[in-house]
């Protein structure tokens, strides 16, 4: 507004941002019941909109208990059918679409899975989407406490390919969304598929005080910089995203860069799903936004410490309603954060349920094969496995100079001892293991 | 954790969405600004000051390009838009007095109010000293009078749910006696963006008997009334021996109020005095500190400046004249406004605010009306109209027996019969003689 320097009164997209943002602000701090309680209130709208507009559940919400009128409670919610990517997938996923859509949401649009789990998906989501996305992206900024004016780098997938090496892109916005009203520092991008010596290169040259990339990619700069002891100065904090985070990335960073990691929980189907707590290494249930179910094999609540089954709902998605919606990933439920807010806590994120190692006995667990260590064998540079079968193992490796027998051996020897359950062992030898879709990478992948 | 956690959510204002609340534009706004006032609270002094001076800075070079009585008084000002704007240059500014503006005239309105300013409107006050000016305010000082009644009771942490009851000025002349008016919510300023609980008014020139009688039967959580009034009606209970057991908390606005009362208030009703500074030509200048019984100036709204006799700034402990900018009138700047009042200068809080603050503030001091028959009210004389009549710059109003008012005026001349009938009378009641 002409004339207005302080207090701001932002655009008309600003102020619902900062007004959000200010409900948010409060709502953190709930208790549990009350963020339910008003979680429900506004899943019911969702739903009782769903079984009125959209084919799909019109069918199959036909013989649910409810009068649209009566509040939600767990025990109705949880004897809603869960919505399998399948379900989705079965008709292009058109009949989940709404025959109308309610005022004020805005335009729809298409947003295609990146498919990692093999089954790529599309899903119809409209203004509320990036509305949240960009709310939640300001909670983060708050709860990361980063300071505003400084310069951000983010090594990430860049799909039109303009963040080349040695110069990347620079931008003098974090959020574009948010920069008619948030004044912050420049963000400098470079492309992901660059080389981890010519990151490392880059990004000192950077002087950036905040790096967000992928944790594989973290890895492997990681891993390079204490090869050569190089150190960062100028870099206060690193943020991962879009992949499953290994604990030992957590380590490697702390004691490589001496600096903190903060991950966050997010996916094209809803947005921000969690992000981690400003005070702990645990994630907070992005409650304001979609209702998290950890569900264990036959369907019911993990408990604190207990893994299962990721099942959300977006609250806000009316052009194509995600009800108890299975995205396809393995979390730890946790217990109360003493932070004190009372937004639901996850101990862990295990990621993609492909990510999970089967054992004989058929349970599940997140493997660790000590990748980082396999340098001290050979001359490895890039690794991936992949369960074949309950049995099988194949080591997928990018390695100059091949194996001879002992390293082959010690190499088997060091990635059972640190997985600590039998398996075969197979090795194959490639020039490059490449990332997958979206920039992804996975070290490993169970085909069982 | 935060103290603003049990706010009520914001009325939904689009289908399908009950939470969290997608506001509409104009409660967004509100919520925009109330979210940056959480933070800009407790910035440190020097912070606030340099954002104040960043948009002070902005009045100031629309003033002197669009305020024809700015353009000449700046003139010897050597600052240019662009530059910071100092506490040093800020001195060499001069004071606007009331005998200015109503000296100025539209001399003081501005050529060019930037349309997103919105709709202009005129307020008439009588302020603190009887001299009655009119000042122009916008949709965006409107705004801000908003956001800063709903940080009032954010501070206050008011059960929002609780029902208020007001005995204050009715100008509509629809808050009478024995129902006053009901109203759903607590008011533009909370209801639009925050659903609160009802509210009921009463005009204040209703006897205290009968204000007592009205709230026994109205059984409010919160009274919204003046000190003068407030000293009256529970000077009557305590004489009555009448407890009021819904209330929980008593605000008082508008006048000075007496320490003592808030001694008497808890003595006789058993329950705290919020008080408020503000003014009709700048809005909000203080709230009281939550948890202590001093005020926080209001930086993000005014620009307040408490002077000595040298015109230097007062240090903690010393009394001086209260100075404002209002940072956002841009219809009328009021650039270095003395309103007429004398406050005291405090210490840095300890609740970690860096909002300046003022550890007492003197300004109106006002007197019941005695009626004939021996009750009490509020005074009202439409003093805001005086100027309407005859070019009257000062008043004061004095009761000198059960049935004569003598009214003391500063007029440019001398008032005829008709204009002396015109007024004043049917104010005080109609068996007074002024």
């Amino acid at each position: 507004m002409a004339g207005l320097a302080w207090p701001a009164i932002p655009d008309a997209n600003g102020n619902i941002l900062l007004g959000l943002l200010f409900q948010l602000e409060q709502s953190q701090w709930w208790t549990p019941e009350k963020l339910q309680a008003e979680q429900f209130r506004q899943a019911g709208e969702l739903l009782r909109y769903a079984r009125d507009h959209v084919p799909f559940y019109r069918e199959r919400l036909k013989d649910f208990a409810w009068d649209g009128r009566q509040p939600l409670d767990p025990n109705l919610w949880a004897q809603l059918p869960v919505l399998q990517r399948e379900d989705i997938q079965t008709h292009g996923g058109s009949t989940l679409l709404s025959e109308k859509y309610p005022k004020g949401h805005g335009k729809t649009r298409k947003v295609n899975t990146s498919g990692s789990s093999g089954k790529p998906l599309t899903v119809t989501s409209n203004a509320m989407a990036a509305i949240f996305w960009n709310v939640l992206t300001l909670r983060d900024f708050l709860w990361r406490r980063l300071d505003f004016s400084a310069k951000m780098a983010a090594i990430r997938f860049d799909e039109k390919r303009r963040a080349q090496y040695p110069e990347g892109v620079v931008v003098d916005y974090w959020l574009k969304s948010a920069q008619p009203f948030l004044a912050t520092g420049p963000c400098a991008v470079l492309d992901i598929a660059t080389p981890a010596d010519k990151q490392i290169e880059w990004l000192a040259r950077q002087e950036a005080s905040c790096l967000i990339t992928y944790p594989s990619n973290l890895e492997a700069m990681l891993l390079y910089c204490a090869e050569r002891q190089i150190g960062l100065p100028a870099l206060s904090h690193v943020q991962t995203l879009s992949e499953m985070l290994p604990p030992r990335v957590r380590t490697l960073c702390q004691e490589v860069w001496g600096i903190g990691l903060s991950d966050m929980y997010s996916c094209q189907e809803a947005g921000y799903i969690a992000l981690q707590c400003p005070d702990h290494a645990h994630y907070h249930v992005q409650a304001e936004n979609v209702i998290v179910e950890i569900l264990d094999d036959d369907g019911k609540p993990s408990a604190p410490g207990e893994m299962g089954r990721v099942v959300l709902s977006d609250l806000h998605n009316f052009a194509m309603p995600m009800i108890r919606y299975d995205i396809g990933d393995f979390a730890e439920a946790g217990e109360a954060c003493p932070c004190g807010r009372g937004l639901p806590v996850l101990k862990n994120v295990m990621g993609r349920v492909r990510g999970m190692l089967t054992l004989a006995d058929g349970s599940r667990i997140r493997p660790d094969f000590g990748g980082p260590y396999f340098r001290e064998v050979a001359d490895i540079r890039q690794y991936q496995v992949i369960q074949k079968s309950l049995e099988t193992l194949e080591v997928k490796l990018v390695a100059p100079g091949g194996l001879s027998d002992s390293e082959s051996n010690a190499l088997r020897q060091m990635i059972l001892t640190q997985l600590g359950h039998p398996f075969d062992v197979v090795f194959s030898f490639h020039d490059e293991i490449p990332r997958g879709k979206g920039g992804k990478f996975e070290d490993f992948r169970s085909e069982v | 954790m935060n103290e603003i956690s049990d706010l009520p959510i914001p009325t939904p204002s689009m289908a399908g969405n009950l939470w969290p609340v997608v506001p509409s534009q104009r409660a967004a706004t509100i919520l925009a600004l109330l979210f940056q006032l959480e933070q800009s609270q407790w910035w440190a002094p020097e912070r606030l000051q340099a954002a104040q001076f960043r948009q002070a800075a902005e009045l100031l070079r629309h003033a002197r390009r669009t305020v024809p009585y700015y353009g000449k008084r700046f003139d010897h000002i050597a600052w240019r838009h662009g530059q910071p704007l100092t506490p040093e240059i800020w001195s060499e500014l001069p004071l606007l007095k009331r005998e200015d503006i109503q000296g100025a005239g539209d001399r003081l309105h501005s050529r060019a109010l930037p349309k997103s300013h919105g709709k202009i409107a005129t307020i008439s006050t009588s302020g603190s000293t009887g001299k009655p000016v009119k000042v122009l305010t916008t949709e965006l000082t409107a705004t801000m009078w908003r956001v800063f009644s709903q940080r009032d009771i954010i501070w206050r942490r008011c059960d929002l749910s609780g029902k208020l009851a007001a005995i204050r000025f009715d100008r509509m002349k629809r808050a009478a006696y024995p129902e006053g008016l009901a109203a759903k919510s607590w008011g533009i300023g909370s209801g639009a963006t925050l659903p609160t609980g009802p509210a009921v008014v009463l005009s204040i020139t209703t006897p205290v008997e009968d204000q007592l009688e009205w709230l026994q039967r109205q059984q409010p959580d919160y009274l919204i009334t003046h000190p003068t009034n407030l000293e009256a009606l529970l000077m009557y209970a305590a004489q009555e021996r009448v407890r009021l057991t819904s209330l929980k908390e008593i605000q008082t606005i508008s006048e000075v109020l007496n320490p003592s009362v808030r001694t008497l208030c808890r003595e006789v009703l058993g329950v705290g005095v919020n008080d408020m500074y503000t003014t009709q030509e700048a809005g909000y200048l203080a709230l009281q500190c939550p948890g202590q019984e001093h005020y926080h100036v209001q930086a993000e709204n005014v620009f307040f400046e408490i002077l000595d006799d040298r015109g230097k700034q007062c240090a903690p402990g010393q009394v001086g004249k209260v100075v404002v900018t209002s940072l956002h009138n841009f219809a009328m700047p009021l650039i270095r406004y003395d309103i007429g009042d004398f406050a005291e200068v405090g210490e840095g809080c300890s609740c970690g605010r860096g909002l300046p603050v003022i550890k007492h503030i003197a300004g109106r001091v006002r007197g019941m009306v005695v009626l004939p028959d021996g009750r009490r009210h509020w005074p009202f004389f439409g003093s805001g109209k005086f100027s309407s009549v005859a070019p009257i710059t000062q008043f004061q109003l004095v009761q000198k027996t059960l049935d004569t008012i003598e009214v003391k005026l500063v007029a440019g001349r001398t008032l005829s019969e008709g204009e002396e009938r015109s007024r004043s009378r049917q104010k005080s009641g109609p068996s007074c003689r002024c």
